[in-house]
């Protein structure tokens, strides 16, 4: 049936005023819809239960996903902070060295706070019988420094001021020490082949030639990434009096503000220099886990869609039915935004308890496997590592999926409900 | 009483009312007028599909009239809009529907202070008002449990306490009894008379039930959505009371020689 007219009059009243409309509490409406849920509680259960595994999914899967990215990112920048640039002349077209005028000119870059060098010559050590070709890498103490050299024997600070090397165990052994240690203490020669591009051509180098030259070893040099690394580590200082050396080929470049590096890399590379940063690995790192991210996300919106349905499909059955009792609401005197509040609300109130179970939930089974593979792997001595992380602005992006999710699903069903009319549960069946 | 009877709590004036269905206007209600003094039990009878329940939903606001007035304490109902007409059925009119419908997750007491939480007041404001009215329909140990764990009769006492919860100006009553049984339906309307008179409540009452003519002070017949007759109740227990008191009076004041 149709009323066959409008309303005779629908006017404002006072005068147009706007008339003084009663809603209901924030805090009834809330109280309602949470009975709500209590009362029905094997609906509110399976449907809750729907958006807190989708929840839980995601954020297990995107706490580890940024978990791993994390450690790996921390493992790589270890002995490689973020805020150095490795210089070399490893530019074939380019022959450019790091000496005191180019030294000079990166100084003045912006943000510049230190330029290390290191300059490698070739050549033979010589212990009695043993001898072996090996690499002897003049550092500055500031580039021994950056680097993050583990040394033995021998303190960081007393080695950079000495005029003595140290070895890597493998050259020691080759030296025909038994052990490396045996090594230290030791005079060794050096008969080095130098590149004339770095020496210091204002002396008179006719002389020295390959003449070699004796070294005491003072302690060992642990090199991290390779177990059977062949080379020795002295003072630039050391060098460049025994060799006549005034550039290094390599250099460590420590800045101050780690967002000018790419200016200040684009700076260097000018002067014909490569530049490499450990930002770079970063970069590819972080790119292969926003690959994964993305299939991450593509499954989430799958997962997240399904319980979506579920919770749209449970929201609709319990408007069907609650049309009387919408009905006898609109009969008592509750306005259209009442009933909408009501519903928009429950259904924010099952999406937020679902997604705050989901969160912490998911978070929690990602924390418990990771306790548990560090406790297996620390009884097989592999260090323990945290590769569980929850990134802020993941759980700001998921507070506001909950909310968007509640009001989204709750949308439909809320309108409908709204726009139910008292009459509808005052007629009779 | 008769000081009382002289205010009009209710003016009904020309009401038409007619549907579309398919296509046709059926009219149903031809042009009532009415007049309802504050303190009246009025009855409205008459046979199935008459328009009572239709006159019934224009006077309480949810029903608009083809044509017509319903003037309810100078307020002319249906110049209004329709968020007022719900604020002003909330204020002043109480509703006990045939079915007692409940907001099935809430308490008994939590149902009856209802009106209170749409009026914007707090569930602990409305039940503190409630708390009386449910003793006073005599329900006070349902307090707790759920409306539709209750009876038929229990539920409608309920109802009662509901629609009185906000001190309506009067109470509307679709047939309240009309799913009760002889005995449930009979205390039922002992209540509401009670209720009537001792708080000068005025109420509109649809019935079918002939055995309950006697609780109203007035009875308005209607046939095919015309009033056939509309006369005072001088057999309602209410006159009874009156007479009885009456010729109490007059023979303490005149004893008999």
């Amino acid at each position: 049936m149709k009323d066959s007219k409008i309303p005779p009059k629908n006017k404002k009243h006072f005068f147009g005023k706007r008339e003084k409309v009663k809603h209901m509490r924030m805090s009834s409406v809330l109280l309602i819809g949470y009975r709500n849920i209590a009362i029905n509680k094997t609906r509110s259960f399976l449907t809750i239960g729907g958006v807190s595994i989708g929840i839980g999914i995601i954020t297990f899967l995107i706490s580890i996903g940024f978990g791993v990215q994390a450690m790996v990112i921390r493992e790589v920048t270890k002995n490689n902070p973020t805020e150095i640039i490795d210089v070399s002349n490893e530019n074939l077209e380019n022959f450019v060295v790091l000496n005191k005028e180019t030294i000079d000119k990166i100084q003045k870059f912006p943000d510049v706070r230190s330029v290390e060098i290191n300059s490698n010559i070739g050549g033979k050590f010589i212990n009695g019988a043993a001898q072996t070709d090996a690499i002897l890498y003049g550092v500055t103490p500031g580039y021994l420094k950056l680097s993050n050299i583990s040394i033995e024997n021998i303190s960081f600070e007393n080695f950079s001021t000495s005029d003595g090397i140290i070895v890597t165990p493998k050259l020691a052994t080759l030296l025909g020490f038994e052990k490396a240690q045996d090594a230290v203490g030791k005079e060794v020669e050096y008969n080095a082949v130098v590149a004339k591009e770095i020496l210091d051509t204002t002396i008179d180098n006719s002389e020295d030639g390959q003449a070699g030259k004796k070294f005491k070893i003072l302690g060992i040099v642990n090199d991290q990434s390779k177990s059977d690394a062949v080379y020795a580590y002295t003072m630039f200082e050391t060098l460049k009096n025994n060799y006549h050396i005034n550039a290094g080929q390599r250099g460590k470049i420590l800045i101050g503000n780690i967002e000018k590096i790419d200016f200040v890399r684009s700076q260097i590379e000018q002067l014909g220099f490569v530049t490499e940063s450990v930002i770079d690995t970063v970069t590819d790192i972080n790119s292969f886990f926003s690959i994964v991210r993305i299939v991450l996300i593509v499954f989430g919106t799958i997962i997240m869609s399904i319980s979506a349905m579920g919770m749209m499909n449970t929201l609709s059955v319990s408007l069907l039915q609650r049309t009387k009792e919408v009905g006898i609401l609109k009969a008592l005197g509750a306005k259209r935004t009442d009933i909408f509040k009501m519903f928009i609300f429950e259904a924010i109130l099952i999406s937020f308890s679902g997604g705050a179970i989901g969160l912490l939930g998911g978070y929690g089974v990602a924390k418990g496997l990771n306790t548990l593979i560090n406790f297996i792997s620390k009884r097989y001595g592999i260090p323990a590592a945290d590769f569980v992380m929850v990134p802020n602005v993941f759980i700001v992006a998921i507070v506001t999926f909950i909310v968007v999710l509640g009001i989204s699903t709750g949308l439909f069903p809320a309108r409908r409900a709204s726009k139910i009319h008292a009459l509808e549960a005052l007629r009779y069946e | 009483m008769s000081e009382i009877q002289t205010e009009t709590a209710i003016k009904v004036r020309g009401i038409k009312k007619s549907f579309v269905v398919g296509g046709r206007e059926i009219p149903i209600l031809h042009g009532i007028d009415f007049e309802i003094k504050k303190g009246e039990f009025v009855l409205l009878v008459g046979p199935s599909g008459c328009g009572k329940s239709t006159l019934l939903h224009i006077i309480y606001g949810l029903e608009a009239p083809t044509e017509g007035s319903v003037d309810i304490g100078g307020e002319d109902e249906w110049s209004h809009t329709k968020n007022w007409r719900a604020n002003f059925r909330n204020d002043n009119i109480g509703f006990i529907p045939q079915q007692p419908f409940w907001i099935k997750s809430l308490t008994v007491i939590e149902n009856i202070a209802i009106p209170a939480v749409i009026a914007g007041k707090t569930f602990h404001e409305g039940i503190g008002i409630a708390a009386k009215l449910i003793e006073l329909v005599g329900m006070g140990e349902w307090s707790n449990h759920r409306p539709y764990d209750l009876s038929g009769g229990q539920q409608q006492r309920v109802a009662l306490a509901r629609s009185l919860l906000l001190d309506p100006k009067f109470v509307i009553a679709d047939e309240p009894t009309g799913n009760l049984d002889q005995k449930a339906g009979e205390q039922l309307m002992e209540l509401l008379q009670n209720i009537s008179e001792q708080f000068q409540i005025t109420i509109l009452m649809v019935t079918h039930n002939t055995d309950q003519y006697k609780f109203g002070t007035r009875i308005i017949q209607m046939v095919d959505g015309k009033i056939t007759s509309d006369i005072p109740n001088k057999h309602s227990l209410r006159a009874l009371k009156e007479e009885i008191s009456l010729v109490k009076k007059k023979s303490i004041s005149k004893p008999i020689k």
